[in-house]
């Protein structure tokens, strides 16, 4: 037996559903099936989603980004080389470190299975992409938002880009990973899904924010780089 | 009206009026006034009634740090008029006098209460007859406190919230020496915070004539990036946090190090009806004429124990305010102001002090004459009219953050208050609060504080090292003692008369004598007997008052009476600020939209929100029995434990063997302590040679996932991995005689019982789902727990509800597992249970090779009657006992605890679970239950009360 029964899989008759559609939907998100999720795809109005991420806060819903936890033996992963706060930029994704034997690779769905065999050979992969919701932050009052429910230091002298830190999320365990100047990736358990949703939709709303479709975020400008 | 002509430095604009209400009665202010400055503006000198007394209380402090001016503003009692903006529209109202503000019935506790109600009286009235306490308790409630909250919850409910703020460096206070360190540490490259309590950072520059200076220093740090949060008051240090609280947003600052330039508090002076209104601190007058161009009296009298006093005069006097006198305290003034002041036509008195004031609804003159250094009267004692005594104590360090973060205080002769001393490596103490006194001492203390905060940050260069070494060496060698006279306790002209150390709280120095007489006679005892410091300003114009009473009273020096413990808040504050969001993290499952959309009821099980039923247990519980039920287990931890030692790490975490196991089959698992103590259980399926799928109870999975990484890191040689899967997993249990037929019709597998039998684990796609099958049953009959990717979670549900699955919840499952006996951990175990009380002796294997938790304990037990055995009862007459009910031998003595207990439809009687004696534990022994006032016959029952054979289960 196989642990595939893990994975989403966006190739069988039903298109897997992001944790927080729901949410979104009750938000007035407008879906649509894309690398084979069912997703967000904006809500409704894009130019005012494009002005919150230029000039206040807007959060997107990324959970369909393939999540996946890669172990190694001790042997091949000296402690004194591992770098526990700075992400690697690989195409279409990150690589976060987590410990010296065990990292979170993050990618696109569509690379997901190239993934995958890159890295089968390094050690053991577990499939995280259905434990891990993920929203993007984004915005010049991206870390303000933040601040509302995470007392994570994230400022820009303390987590420059590629920063990742995992911590307390609204009172959950999650991760928080700097994309951008003006631009967070944060992670937290698929069923806080919802709670995490109201409380990064309550904090933006205060300051002037909303939810947004993919499209209105901000490119990640950070290169990949190959370590 | 007393307004002055517009000068500058005023916040007030004279162009922009604004319409109010006090007590029902439209007033008016302008832009830029506090409530109390408008009122005091348009006459008014009564701001609210005393705590006990119900004395008047007018203005003293003039910014928000006492309590005289407490009102319900829109229905918010408690604010603080002297520090709060005035709005239009504003609807303010009096506290704490009844039927008037003019008119208060309840002075007359005052005027014949006095003899019975001493310090503590509360401690030795109102006890008897106890009957009589409701009424007591009605009557003190309408008599005490300051305000009352809005009836209606909707007009007590605001938004806030919390803003969490790292920073290299906090400076609390916006005064000369605050704005100094922040603007020095930020030009060295620090991310500087400042906070300041009042509308605009400047202190006592705003309203001494250095206004421009003051904005000028604002200005500067806000060009240089530092972030100021003006009306922003830091609530107190918690270990390197400060919460600053600003309006409804809570600012939770870290800050790797903190510069303290709280300031000073000017102390009142103590003498015979020291609280009427028109007595205030001097620098409450000469903020309303500074900064209001409110002026304080017609005929104002200053009374200090300084060069402050003098200054002060002066200043009043520059902005249109007639002084027609200064006290002052020394025999003899130095220097040039003595000179400054007769010149503005002031006359100066040294060497005496108020006595007494007079007047009947406010101040109309006062006593004056010398003291001794007991602070009697020497002499003749003379009166001045007056309608406004402006009095400056000596200005007490305001140094409460600084002794929370763990400076001592400790009495300084020269100065007469109390310093803080040794404050911790990472607070920097600046300005006055240190003791500096002239503003050059001040603004340089400030900058050195500042750069050395961000130097111990490795901001600066070796430049700037030696820049700050020479400013603070010039700090040192600038040390000037100050000239000040020490006031007594109490000025006491021998004549009967209140002499107000505590104006919040109504303690009088006899009060505090009274209680040191008593046997309260250290500080500590003394606040407590006597609440003084105890009310909302929290001893900031009480506290160095009633040391020296009570020094004076037990002849102990300052210095050994000392200070009560420092801390937070600084201020009051309301709950709402502390509670900020309302953060309840609730975990989901993929399918909960589903319950929600069924009616379920759904409640809290763990930090999960569950179905409990969908509005019928016993329709739900039947269809298990005779169809099938669908009931949603996301919530069971479960965990991915692969490598090549995987099988070895089960072996040694549980009793069982769980190497043994064959991919694709599923064995029970109970985990014990240390101790042998039941821990956890679930089941393990082995997936292949090297990977096995555990789970756990729903509540458990944290501690499982934790217990396993903590002995994995105890054995290091062991390669194997650990990741848990919970949240990414939906889970659902599908059970009941048709539960094969449902599932045959949704795969194209072969589900027979051949090819999937009881305790085997298969990989199948249903609905065009991939899930992890394993045919398992809790509930007691035929059934299947699908796993499978939350993502597909809701289809998987829909499709086999869609084929006659009756959803079931938590109540159901709960009747129908305790008809087999399954246990509940946490239910029906306890911390003292093993696996052999629980019957579950078959999960432990001592004839295994490897040592494993728990075993040293286990092999002491096996052979042992346990203490208590888990059985099963039922109820002849037919009572569903409550769980946590005693069962109890024939003399009433407790001798075990019923566990769980239902009554179960398809048995149609009540059953439950127990732990008693283990004399008990054989079938049909009866079993008296104690459950409040019933007493319940049970019999006992060793075996499931449904399918004791386990034939429907696997079928």
């Amino acid at each position: 037996m196989t642990l595939e029964f893990l994975s989403p899989d966006p190739a069988g008759p039903n298109p897997p559903r992001s944790p927080l559609l729901d949410v979104a939907l009750a938000a007035g998100a407008v879906t649509e099936v894309r690398d084979g999720w069912e997703g967000v795809a904006f809500f409704g109005d894009a130019a005012a989603e494009a002005a919150a991420c230029a000039d206040s806060v807007g959060f997107a819903d990324l959970s369909g980004m393939a999540k996946l936890e890669l172990q190694v033996p001790a042997q091949s992963a000296p402690a004194d080389e591992f770098n526990a706060r700075t992400a690697q930029r690989i195409a279409g994704g990150w690589r976060c470190p987590l410990r010296p034997t065990r990292e979170l690779v993050l990618c696109e769905p569509a690379r997901a299975e190239l993934a995958r065999a890159d890295l089968a050979a390094a050690g053991r992969l577990c499939d995280l992409t259905s434990s891990l919701a993920a929203l993007a932050i984004a915005g010049p009052l991206a870390r303000e938002t933040i601040a509302r429910f995470c007392a994570l230091d994230l400022r820009e002298a303390t987590v420059p880009v590629c920063g990742f830190r995992p911590g307390s999320v609204a009172r959950t365990p999650g991760f928080v990973l700097r994309e951008g100047s003006d631009r967070f990736l944060v992670m937290f358990g698929a069923a806080c899904a919802e709670y995490l949703w109201e409380t990064v939709a309550d904090a933006a709303a205060a300051l002037g924010g909303r939810p947004v479709g993919v499209a209105a975020l901000p490119e990640i400008v950070a290169e990949p780089s190959h370590a | 009206m007393s307004r002055l002509a517009s000068h500058a430095g005023q916040r007030v604009d004279h162009s922009a009026g604004l319409s109010f209400s006090f007590d029902g009665r439209p007033r008016s202010g302008l832009e830029g006034d506090t409530i109390a400055s408008a009122l005091y503006a348009e006459g008014q000198r009564t701001f609210s009634r005393s705590f006990k007394y119900h004395r008047r209380r007018g203005e003293l402090c003039g910014c928000g740090q006492c309590a005289n001016s407490l009102v319900t503003v829109d229905g918010a009692p408690g604010v603080r008029a002297c520090g709060e903006p005035l709005r239009e529209g504003m609807r303010v109202e009096h506290q704490n006098a009844w039927p008037s503000l003019d008119f208060d019935l309840m002075r007359a506790t005052d005027l014949f209460g006095g003899p019975f109600t001493p310090p503590g009286f509360y401690y030795k009235t109102f006890i008897r007859p106890r009957r009589l306490w409701p009424l007591y308790e009605r009557v003190l409630r309408r008599a005490a406190g300051l305000g009352r909250l809005p009836r209606r919850q909707s007009e007590r409910e605001w938004r806030t919230e919390y803003r969490r703020r790292h920073c290299d460096v906090l400076v609390t206070g916006g005064g000369a020496a605050g704005l100094s360190a922040a603007l020095r540490a930020a030009e060295l490259g620090a991310d500087v915070v400042l906070c300041d309590e009042d509308a605009e950072p400047g202190g006592a520059l705003l309203f001494e004539g250095r206004h421009e200076r003051a904005r000028g220093l604002v200005v500067a740090c806000r060009e240089a990036g530092v972030e100021i949060l003006e009306r922003g008051t830091a609530l107190g240090y918690f270990d390197g946090l400060v919460p600053i609280w600003r309006g409804d947003t809570l600012h939770q600052v870290r800050a790797a190090r903190h510069v303290a330039a709280t300031g000073t508090l000017e102390q009142p002076l103590t003498f015979a009806a020291n609280d009427l209104p028109g007595i205030m601190l001097s620098g409450g007058a000469l903020r309303l004429a500074s900064l209001y161009g409110v002026a304080p009296g017609q005929e104002c009298v200053i009374a200090g124990v300084d060069d402050r006093a003098l200054e002060r005069a002066l200043r009043l006097t520059e902005v249109g305010v007639n002084v027609s006198a200064v006290l002052d305290l020394r025999t003899e003034v130095d220097g040039e102001l003595p000179a400054e002041v007769r010149s503005a036509g002031i006359e100066l008195h040294t060497g005496c002090t108020p006595v007494r004031g007079r007047g009947r609804k406010r101040l109309e003159g006062i006593d004056v004459a010398a003291i001794d250094l007991a602070g009697r009267v020497r002499g003749k004692v003379r009166s001045l009219a007056c309608d406004l005594l402006g009095v400056s104590g000596a200005p007490m360090p305001a140094s409460s953050l600084l002794l929370q973060a763990g400076a001592r205080a400790q009495y300084d002769e020269v100065a007469n208050v109390f310093l803080p001393k040794e404050p911790p490596s990472l607070v920097h103490p600046a300005g006055a609060v240190a003791g500096h006194e002239t503003l050059d001492r001040i603004l340089l203390s400030g900058a050195v504080a500042g750069g050395e905060a961000a130097l111990a940050l490795g901001f600066g260069d070796g430049e700037d090292r030696s820049r700050i070494e020479a400013e603070r060496d010039e700090l040192a060698s600038r040390a000037a003692a100050p000239h000040r006279a020490s006031a007594p306790a109490v000025a006491f002209d021998g004549r009967r008369g209140k002499a107000f150390v505590d104006l919040d709280e109504d303690i009088t120095a006899k009060d505090v004598r009274y209680a040191a007489a008593e046997g309260y006679d250290s500080i500590e005892l003394s606040k407590r007997y006597t609440t003084v410091t105890m009310g909302p300003s929290q001893g900031r114009f009480s506290q160095l008052g009633s040391v020296r009473v009570l020094a004076e009273e037990t002849g102990l020096h300052l210095s050994e009476v000392g200070l009560t413990t420092a801390r937070p808040p600084w201020t009051t504050v309301p709950l709402g600020v502390l509670a900020g969001r309302p953060f309840e993290p609730a975990k989901r499952s993929a399918i909960h939209a589903r319950h929600h959309d069924l009616g379920a009821d759904v409640r809290w099980a763990g930090d999960w929100r569950r179905a409990y039923d969908y509005g019928d247990v016993e329709a739900e519980t039947m269809a298990v029995h005779e169809t099938a039920g669908l009931i949603d287990v996301s919530t069971l931890g479960k965990l991915i434990v692969a490598g090549p030692d995987a099988g070895e790490l089960l072996d040694r975490l549980y009793p069982n063997r769980m190497s043994t196991l064959k991919p694709g089959r599923v064995r029970y698992g109970v985990l014990t302590t240390e101790a042998g103590r039941i821990s956890d259980d679930g089941t393990v399926c082995r997936l292949d040679d090297e990977c096995f799928y555990v789970t756990t109870t729903s509540s458990g999975a944290g501690a499982v996932e934790q217990w396993f990484s903590w002995w994995m890191a105890c054995w290091p040689e062991l390669e194997v991995t650990l990741t848990d899967v919970t949240q990414g997993i939906s889970a659902m249990n599908l059970a009941g005689p048709s539960s094969r037929e449902i599932l045959a019709r949704l795969t194209d597998a072969d589900v027979s019982n051949d090819a999937v039998g009881y305790l085997d684990g298969v990989e199948l796609t249903v609905a065009g789902v991939r899930c992890l099958v394993l045919r398992i049953g809790f509930v007691g009959e035929l059934g299947y727990e699908l796993h499978t990717s939350a993502p597909h979670g809701r289809a998987l549900w829909d499709a086999i509800v869609a084929e006659g699955a009756q959803p079931f919840g938590l109540e159901p499952q709960r009747i129908l597992r305790l008809q087999k006996m399954h246990i509940l951990v946490g239910q029906d175990t306890d911390s003292e249970m093993t696996p052999y009380g629980a019957n579950l002796g078959f999960a432990v294997k001592l004839d295994k090779e490897q040592d494993f938790i728990g075993r040293w304990a286990l092999e002491h037990y096996v052979d042992r009657v346990p203490a208590q055995s888990l059985v099963g009862f039922s109820c002849p007459d037919g009572a569903v006992p409550t769980e946590g009910a005693a069962v109890v031998d024939h003399a009433g003595k407790v001798i075990g605890q019923v566990t769980s207990a239902r009554l179960a439809p398809k048995l149609g009687r009540s059953i439950g679970l127990a732990m008693v004696a283990p004399e008990l534990a054989t079938d049909g022994t009866e079993i008296t239950i104690s459950d409040g006032s019933r007493r319940i016959a049970a019999l006992v029952q060793t075996s499931p009360f449904y399918d004791p054979e386990g034939q429907r289960l696997r079928s």
